[in-house]
């Protein structure tokens, strides 16, 4: 009874299983499959699988994918007004540089997380509403990326969002943006 | 006459008629009160009796959804009337002279009626003369005689119907056209302006003399039943609306400010919209769910989908059940930890914001 707690378990999880040890392999191997789309499909970098909650350090409902998109993934239509706005100014300062440019609207890309999710999965607003409330507004710096300059914070970004991929079985992957809250739409 | 025109303050709480489990409105007032103060606009059903037919043109009455009737009453707004119930006790109880006056009420409003409406003919046909270089003066001093062209004659009948509709009821026109103010004159008189056409079947004209009070009559048919009747008493044992599991959504959205219609064009349960419907587009295609309600995750491809196309949001939201009861904890806690129950307020009701990523 007492040696129970020392005996070696009779297979040693992989390395890579002992970073998951918490959650189920299939929904472990769903994050690597999105983890792996983003990066190759979609061209995604500074890729990574979060197993625990950066706010409380508790297991995530499900391992969440955290990255950096090629250009901004969401922008609320009132910044977009602000960036409009500013494009304008630029454009009426230097106007002797090019007569015929159009509007340069300057949005830098922001993290994201990711929700990986299977197609014929069932969520109910609890679940979603656990994964809100265990993830910060954007995703933890990496380590990798400490060469890069922190960026201010978007004072736009007020409410959480996740970008919910769902994958299906031909590996299909659709994305969606889910604010956390009332958020108006964009005018696409 | 028109209390449409002007609005009339309407006293809260209003009743709502409750008729075979469908809440109605039927005071345009009333109406118009909920859609400026309270963000709610309802459907119109009723058709035209006139115009039966016309079905794409409703009128009152307002039929409202049970989430926005049940939101009225919990803002003390409103309470609900079994108006089945109401009706037949008050009209059996109702007196004889109470009857008399409002049938006395009715012919008064109907003479008004009458007489404002004899004044707008009057004055479109005084425009049209002026149109016409005829002026009225001249018409005045020769007893009203003129040989009316048939272009302004038929204008002005085509006008007056719009006119026969008040806030009052729907007016029914006399059918018997026996008025002797319409007279035909002769040609003698006609010949007094030889530049119009001497067709004395159309050129008709008023009688000044006897104008107002013979002319047409019409018969006011009150589509209210308060008044004639009082508003019928606060039934405290008539109960909330029963509404269904999406109600918790619909009333968070509505005390945010949004205005609803049903969302059935998008597949949703409500429309939500940032102002009134009519001059906004809507911003959310909103699906109300039970905090553990299964949902899959196709509909929210689908509807965020289709949401996205249509320039909205769709939203899946529900009353989180766990933050309700530790909020009600709270609140009875409140007195005796006394700790600030609004800082550790959790959000009763969640909402989420769906929209095309366009990866």
């Amino acid at each position: 009874m007492t040696s129970l707690a020392h005996t070696k378990p009779a297979i040693a999880p992989a390395p890579l299983q002992q970073s998951f040890a918490s959650h189920l392999p299939q929904l472990q191997s769903l994050a690597i499959q999105i983890q792996h789309n983003l990066e190759h499909q979609h061209r995604w970098a500074d890729l990574h699988v979060h197993t625990h909650s950066p706010l409380t350090n508790e297991p995530l409902p499900r391992p969440l994918v955290s990255g950096l998109p090629p250009q901004r993934i969401y922008i609320h239509p009132d910044e977009q007004v602000e960036l409009l706005k500013e494009a304008d100014r630029r454009r009426k300062a230097d106007r002797t540089a090019a007569e015929g440019a159009g509007l340069q609207v300057k949005a830098e890309p922001e993290r994201e997380w990711i929700l990986p999710t299977r197609l014929n999965e069932k969520w109910t607003l609890r679940r979603l509403a656990e994964v809100f409330d265990a993830i910060t507004f954007v995703p933890p710096a990496p380590d990798t990326a400490a060469d890069t300059p922190d960026r201010p914070e978007n004072p736009w970004r007020t409410t959480k969002r996740v970008l919910l991929g769902t994958a299906d079985s031909d590996s299909t992957v659709v994305y969606y943006i889910v604010h956390d809250g009332v958020v108006k739409p964009r005018q696409n | 006459m028109a209390p449409s025109a002007a609005p009339t303050s309407v006293e809260e709480p209003f009743p709502i008629s409750r008729v075979a489990d469908r809440y109605l409105l039927f005071s345009i007032d009333i109406i118009s009160h909920c859609r400026r103060n309270h963000n709610i606009c309802g459907m119109l059903v009723g058709t035209i009796p006139n115009l039966s037919q016309q079905n794409i043109f409703l009128g009152i009455p307002l039929e409202v959804m049970p989430e926005e009737a049940r939101v009225l009453v919990e803002r003390g707004a409103a309470y609900i009337v079994d108006d089945e119930e109401v009706h037949r006790k008050a009209f059996e109880e109702m007196s004889r002279e109470e009857r008399l006056e409002w049938l006395q009420e009715m012919d008064r409003r109907g003479e008004e009626l009458t007489k404002s409406t004899g004044e707008l003919k009057e004055r479109r046909k005084d425009k049209a003369l002026k149109e016409k270089g005829l002026r009225r003066e001249v018409l005045e001093k020769s007893e009203g005689s003129v040989a009316d062209s048939p272009a302004s004659e038929s204008t002005i009948r085509d006008d007056s119907p719009s006119s026969t509709e008040s806030s009052l009821g729907f007016i029914m026109k006399g059918s018997s056209f026996s008025d002797t103010a319409w007279s035909e004159i002769g040609a003698s008189e006609a010949s007094l302006f030889e530049s119009a056409p001497p067709s004395p079947a159309l050129s008709v004209v008023v009688n000044s003399a006897s104008k107002g009070t013979t002319t047409q009559k019409h018969f006011v048919t009150p589509t209210t039943s308060y008044p004639p009747l009082p508003n019928p008493p606060q039934d405290p044992e008539a109960g909330l609306p029963v509404v269904p599991k999406s109600y918790p959504l619909f009333r968070y959205l509505h005390s945010l400010g949004y205005y609803h219609m049903p969302g059935l064009r998008f597949g949703c349960h409500y429309n939500s919209y940032p102002g009134d419907p009519l001059r906004y587009h809507s911003h959310f295609a909103a699906t109300g769910l039970g905090w553990d309600d299964e949902f899959d995750l196709l509909d929210v491809v689908g509807g965020g989908r289709l949401a996205t196309g249509t320039k909205k949001a769709y939203m899946v939201g529900g009353e989180d059940v766990e933050a309700v009861k530790r909020n009600k904890a709270a609140s009875q806690g409140a007195g005796l930890f006394f700790d600030e129950p609004s800082k550790e307020k959790g959000r009763e009701t969640r909402a989420f914001s769906i929209e095309w990523a366009a990866l």
